[in-house]
């Protein structure tokens, strides 16, 4: 097939599916391993590689096709019980999906190239697993296994299969028509005339749709003397004289349906639509999925027991079953399974989930739009306030209503975008594999949480400090086999990843079972390259989060896998970019927990609205650990313009943020201690500093505008917002503001000094 | 001769790939009237609600199969004179002869062509204009 472009746009989606495929593979294969998949889980292993395969032959990735080929082949043998699915076969199993995975990606040109040594021998193991798979040979018919899939002509040749003439002709040509017109009856209840609906109004409708004849039943109507205001007693019968849609007509009742009697049939008992909701799809397709009455498989009888095992676990739905025959005890004989299959068919089918996909970049779009809403709303909300209307104006109410329904369409926006971590996690067996693989230790994951949502920005950026901090849990955490025996411990090391949701953010732990931090260890390496002082009084938590300081490394040898010069600071300056945390606690010889704690989403920030040099400014509230208003003799002066100030009996550095960020002439009078408040933040380094500003007016939820895109980077600045009043506000980046502060220091200095 | 423009066809796949592939190439041969559906009970409600001339099914499909889809057509009767064509990426000989049983009117094996899909089509229709 050639590449043409809408062959190619069919061709990303055919790529975005194989993502799915291949999660689904692995969960299967996961499954088995563990020892937790049956006949069924194979099944969807098969189906998923067939997929891949089927779609990969359409755009000619040949290389994918061979391989899957031969995948399929195999899981094929051990689908029909050919071959016995035991630890060989998971195993090779494992090493095929990977490949496969490999093989996916190389066709998407995700990665530069394929190992086809490792291709061809995984491949060679598959095949060397199958020619000793016992005495049944592959049924004569079937094509080799290293041959592509038969073309349509083989099925002819081969099977002997003749094509089956479709008689156009013998189509009802009304099969699809509608009739030429329609009879409604229409009998509305009391509960019509009080939820404010008009018949009126229709009638009026339905008369839209072409000519009617409009007849009043008002036989029912009660007396003069008992009529009552709330009774309903009258109907109409009208005769609609246009070929529409039965649809058509439903739609106009669509909101009174349950509150009226309403039969639309056909004019003059004409021919009747199909109706869907007439038919028993469900009972249908049981019928369908049951065994055939004239079995032409030899296996059938496999079927019928699974059908009568489906049956006896079968809820008995009532509707169903004929009044005549509702049996009573679980049906016996195979002439009952389908009636039970058909009822157990609803609750299957009622699992399912309807989805569809959505380009991201039209939700982003949804997401700008509304925040703009909100904003819109907040600024109206504002004027309204200032023109001095009761609280009881029904402009007030109104607008209430609509702060309301803002909020609401703002999380369920969100709502949209999240994600759960399932995609994130389910790449990690197989790192978990590699890396055990190449230290040499037994591990096992033991994954919990997966459905925990998220935003989907953040789900994107988790998988890197996921896999180092799973890399590193591995190579240094867990302790090789015999160190494992040495502490009686169980041979096979867990690695534990689990996502929970705390107070409106998303924690993900990752656990080990192994020996633990070395704390002498780490608190001499610490001393030796001159992080911390000699004589340090560390707490034991202190002393565990060192290994998040720049350069440090615990490592003797920088080994193949933690290595590469990246330590776990890298992972700390990657969570707190995202507005996020990372700690670790840990128990010597019995392993440690690395938890780090994200925002939900990245599109809106909880701030601390304050005001610096005239400046309306937003501090991210996660870098906030508290507010105060310093008393007299606080502040002292250091040098020539820095300044410090006392907290909790320590000294931090003040940063005055207007003069930092240029909002007040160089000659604006010092901070005087007097009208002013101290904001004490942390910096990503774990190091504290208090920012001085004016006051502060709120903590406000707001929607990060990008600074960059619209007008260009401002250093000390992260992003910015507006605010209800219309104004922009900029959001503080706290880190940048220290390191800008510094400098500024540093150059004032010097200037004094020359 | 029947037009192609004329045809009213559905295609029933769980792969959404593969349902635009179908429709691509069912475009090119000039089939204007295509419907979707993405599982056999979709299939089927999609079939009752407006019926079609032909439906494409894949097989491997989760729950319910292309087989067990094509026996349910053929079932109800409103909808039994529907053709079928099995798409299917495997064929071995309990397919075939399981399929023929219930009546498929012929197979597409993937990969296929627009021409391919052509001769199907006309396979099952008469020479299509």
């Amino acid at each position: 097939m050639s590449a043409d472009d809408p062959f190619e746009a069919i061709k990303q989606t055919f790529f975005l599916e194989c993502e799915e495929l291949l999660t689904d593979l692995e969960a299967s294969v996961t499954a088995l391993t563990f020892g937790d998949g049956d006949g069924e889980t194979i099944n969807a292993a098969f189906r998923a590689i067939h997929s891949i395969k089927g779609g990969a032959g359409a755009f000619g990735l040949e290389d994918l096709v061979r391989f899957a080929h031969v995948f399929e082949t195999f899981m094929d043998e051990l689908r029909s019980g050919r071959k016995a699915c035991d630890d060989t076969a998971i195993r090779a199993m494992l090493h095929a999906s990977d490949v496969l995975a490999d093989h996916v990606s190389f066709a998407r040109g995700l990665i530069p190239s394929m190992d086809e040594e490792r291709s061809a021998t995984v491949a060679n193991d598959l095949r060397a697993l199958m020619n000793g798979a016992g005495p049944a040979p592959l049924p004569a018919a079937a094509p080799e296994p290293s041959a592509p899939a038969g073309t349509t002509d083989e099925i002819e040749a081969a099977f002997g299969f003749k094509p089956v003439m479709f008689n156009l002709d013998a189509l009802p040509e009304d099969a699809a028509m509608v009739p030429e017109g329609w009879t409604i009856s229409f009998k509305p209840h009391v509960r019509l005339y009080e939820t404010g609906n008009e018949p009126a109004l229709l009638l009026r409708e339905l008369a839209r749709l072409g000519p009617c004849t409009v007849t009043l039943h008002a036989e029912a109507l009660a007396p003069f003397a008992d009529l009552h205001e709330t009774a309903a007693g009258l109907s109409w019968t009208i005769e609609l004289d246009a070929p529409v849609e039965k649809t058509a007509i439903q739609e106009i009742f669509e909101f009174v349906e349950d509150e009226c009697d309403l039969v639309i049939a056909p004019k003059g008992g004409a021919l009747d639509t199909p109706d869907v909701g007439d038919v028993d799809i469900a009972a249908l397709l049981a019928a369908a999925t049951a065994p055939a009455s004239d079995p032409v498989v030899p296996a059938a009888a496999d079927v019928d027991i699974q059908a009568l095992l489906a049956a006896a676990q079968a809820p008995l739905v009532p509707p169903i079953q004929s009044a005549g025959e509702a049996p009573t005890t679980a049906p016996q004989t195979p002439t009952k399974a389908p009636a039970a299959t058909a009822a157990a068919a609803p609750a299957t089918s009622a699992g399912t989930q309807a989805s569809i996909r959505v380009d991201l970049d039209r939700i982003d779009k949804l997401i700008n739009v509304v925040g703009e809403l909100v904003i819109q709303q907040a600024m109206l909300a504002q004027s309204v306030a200032e023109c001095g209307l009761t609280a009881s104006s029904t402009v007030k109410v109104g607008l209430e209503d609509l702060e309301q329904l803002s909020r609401e369409i703002q999380d369920s926006v969100m709502a949209i975008r999240a994600q759960p971590v399932k995609s994130v996690f389910q790449r990690m067996p197989r790192l978990v594999r590699e890396v055990a693989e190449m230290t040499g230790k037994q591990v096992r994951l033991v994954t919990e949480g997966e459905a925990t949502e998220v935003d989907k920005t953040v789900v994107d950026r988790l998988a890197e400090p996921i896999t180092h901090m799973i890399r590193n849990a591995i190579d240094h955490g867990l302790e090789d086999s015999e160190g494992r025996a040495a502490a009686g411990k169980p041979k096979e090391g867990t690695i534990r990843l689990a996502a929970l949701h705390r107070s409106g953010r998303i924690v993900i732990e990752v656990s080990d079972d192994g020996r633990g931090i070395n704390r002498e260890r780490v608190r001499k390496i610490a001393i030796d390259r001159g992080l911390i002082a000699a004589d340090a009084n560390l707490t034991n938590e202190e002393t565990d989060n060192l290994i998040f300081l720049p350069g440090f490394s615990t490592a003797d040898t920088v080994s193949d896998i933690s290595g590469r010069g990246v330590g776990m600071d890298v992972v700390r300056r990657s969570i707190q970019q995202l507005g996020g945390r990372i700690s670790i606690a840990s128990t010597p010889g019995k392993g440690s927990v690395f938890t780090m704690s994200l925002p939900l989403t990245l599109a809106v920030l909880d701030g601390m609205v304050v005001r610096a040099g005239g400046q309306t400014l937003l501090s991210p509230l996660p870098s906030i650990i508290e507010s105060f208003t310093p008393r007299e003799g606080d502040l002292h002066r250091i040098g020539a313009r820095d300044w410090v100030i006392r907290f909790r009996d320590r000294f931090l550095p003040l940063i005055d943020t207007a003069k930092v960020l240029g909002f007040s002439p160089p000659d604006r009078g010092e901070i005087n201690g007097k009208d002013g408040i101290a904001i004490v933040v942390e910096n990503e380094g774990g190091s504290q500093v208090a920012l001085w500003v004016d006051d502060i007016q709120g903590q406000r939820q707001v929607v990060i505008k990008s600074l960059e895109t619209n007008y260009r980077k401002v250093e000390g600045i992260s992003a910015a917002t507006i605010l209800g009043d219309g104004r922009v506000a900029l959001i503080l980046d706290i880190d940048a503001l220290v390191v800008l502060g510094r400098q500024q220091a540093n150059h004032a200095d010097f200037k004094i000094a020359s | 001769m029947p037009a192609a423009s004329a045809l009213n066809v559905l295609i029933v796949d769980d792969q959404q790939s593969m349902r635009i592939l179908v429709k691509t190439c069912l475009n090119q041969i000039g089939v204007k009237d295509i419907r979707e559906a993405a599982d056999g009970e979709a299939g089927l409600r999609e079939l009752i609600t407006k019926p079609a001339h032909l439906v494409i099914s894949d097989f491997n499909m989760p729950k319910i199969d292309g087989l067990a889809f094509l026996r349910a057509i053929r079932a109800h009767p409103p909808v039994a004179n529907t053709a079928f064509i099995m798409l299917t990426g495997r064929a071995d000989a309990d397919l075939v002869q399981r399929a023929v049983q219930f009546g498929v009117n012929n197979f597409l094996v993937k990969p296929f062509t627009t021409a391919q899909l052509k001769a199907k089509l006309e396979s099952v229709f008469g020479k299509l204009t």
